[in-house]
């Protein structure tokens, strides 16, 4: 076992791991974020997306041990003061949302491209979730509501 | 198993010298399934992810150096590849999806050696240095040499960075666009191409990726081409000369005829982009 310190969703943890503990493991298992799903387990599908230090990762692809001194963002650290963020918001009311088991992951990529690019195109939209895969929706649905949610930070 | 976070190179050598049956993981889009899949036992895992003398891009007189830890979305969003070196960012761009390019290093894609690793064409056209570090010093060694893997990583050895003269001519890429699914897909073909102030070749260097065992240098459509003016009719048999050293490359493979006329199209596809690109003034 080795102890790690990391932050999730601005709050502070030190946890003792498996070596062999992928970061998806740690969040899922030992701090129960379980708005990070595991799909492929092997980089593909993106259902295990969290943003590590400012940028997506699929958390099945990194070792806990890594994560050493990482700040990590989750679904569950989107909402704030019992309101839903804008981009989750607009998953909801466009209606991009069918069994659920991409959205964390997709709202998460999502909020990486607009945090970097606000205005993104359609084609940027696609490109910045094309790390995620969805096998209900047909994607569409799911780019309107990024672009719903475009420029969601000079409204707040 | 024992993990390690290195926190400098020496550190790390140290470690490579100390455990004989070390495994390094940078961005760990390869070690991670292998270790999955019991396919790798590792007595102790290095990671170098968060190195920061590994990380960067630096230019030194002529010459570019990039970090062997540096991220793939780190090589695409660098200003130095926006001119001549475009190709090497568009191939890093093309890489996985963003999840991978955030964490996938360009050390690992020529460490792993997958054949369809995508940033080693256009490293091969650079003519790269690849640079180790171990306890017994530096090791140089052309990325051409090693991928003919005569010369392979020693165990105690760590790839620190990647070196090459910054070109005059015009680097480009090419990949065949079809669904990752398709692994046979991943064939890609780079160029560097300077022309005279007559429109001549008056330098090439052609590489592939997924056209044999591992990415290399096409001798033989460079030779060709060299001195030539690029049209219809030296695109043409620049085409034929490859498909003919696949051919022989890959004989008997049932791939083979689906990759000689895919590889027309890409090879076709770089060099009127540089036709085209050359009728403009590049300023
Ligand atoms: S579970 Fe991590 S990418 Fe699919
Ligand atoms: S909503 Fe079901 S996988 Fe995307």
């Amino acid at each position: 076992m080795i102890e790690i310190q990391l932050t999730v969703n601005g709050k502070d943890y030190t946890v003792n791991i498996e070596e062999d503990k992928r970061l998806l493991d740690v969040l899922r298992e030992d701090l129960g974020f379980t708005g990070v799903k595991e799909g492929c387990s092997e980089g593909e599908c993106g259902a295990c997306t969290v943003i590590m230090d400012g940028k997506t990762v699929n958390s099945c692809m990194v070792m806990g041990f890594q994560a050493n001194g990482s700040n990590i963002v989750t679904i569950e650290g989107l909402e704030k003061d019992g309101q839903l963020h804008p981009i989750q918001q607009a998953f909801i009311d466009i209606g991009a949302v069918q069994c659920g088991y991409c959205t964390p992951g997709m709202i998460l990529s999502a909020k990486a491209l607009l945090d970097k690019n606000p205005n993104p195109t359609k084609e940027e939209i696609r490109e910045g979730i094309s790390g995620n895969l969805c096998r209900c929706t047909g994607y569409s649905k799911i780019v309107k509501a990024v672009e719903k949610a475009r420029g969601y930070e000079d409204e707040s | 198993m024992i993990v390690h976070r290195g926190k400098t190179i020496e550190e790390v050598i140290e470690l490579l010298a100390k455990y004989k049956d070390s495994k390094i993981i940078a961005g760990g889009t390869d070690v991670i399934l292998d270790i999955k899949d019991n396919k790798i036992f590792p007595e102790a895992l290095i990671d170098i992810s968060s190195i920061e003398e590994l990380k960067g891009i630096e230019l030194k007189g002529d010459f570019i150096e990039i970090g062997a830890g540096t991220t793939f979305t780190e090589i695409a969003e660098d200003e130095i590849f926006e001119k001549n070196l475009h190709g090497l960012k568009k191939a890093c761009k093309l890489i996985g999806s963003p999840q991978i390019r955030n964490r996938g290093t360009v050390g690992g894609n020529i460490v792993n050696g997958s054949p369809a690793a995508d940033s080693i064409p256009p490293l091969l056209c650079l003519e790269s240095t690849l640079i180790f570090e171990s306890l017994e010093g530096i090791r140089k060694v052309k990325l051409e040499d090693y991928l003919k893997s005569k010369y392979r990583i020693k165990e105690h050895e760590l790839l620190t960075k990647i070196r090459f003269k910054n070109p005059e001519g015009l680097l480009n890429f090419i990949k065949l666009a079809i669904r990752k699914a398709l692994a046979i897909s991943r064939m890609s073909i780079a160029t560097l191409i300077e022309l005279d102030e007559e429109e001549k070749v008056k330098d090439i260097k052609v590489a592939s990726g997924s056209l044999g065992r591992y990415p290399m240098r096409e001798l033989e459509v460079e030779e060709f081409l060299l001195g030539t003016i690029l049209g219809e009719y030296t695109v043409d048999e620049a085409v034929n000369i490859l498909q003919n050293a696949m051919e022989k490359r890959l004989k008997g493979r049932p791939t083979l005829p689906y990759k000689k006329r895919a590889v027309k199209s890409l090879l076709k596809e770089a060099l009127n982009q540089r036709i085209r690109s050359s009728r403009r003034v590049i300023s």
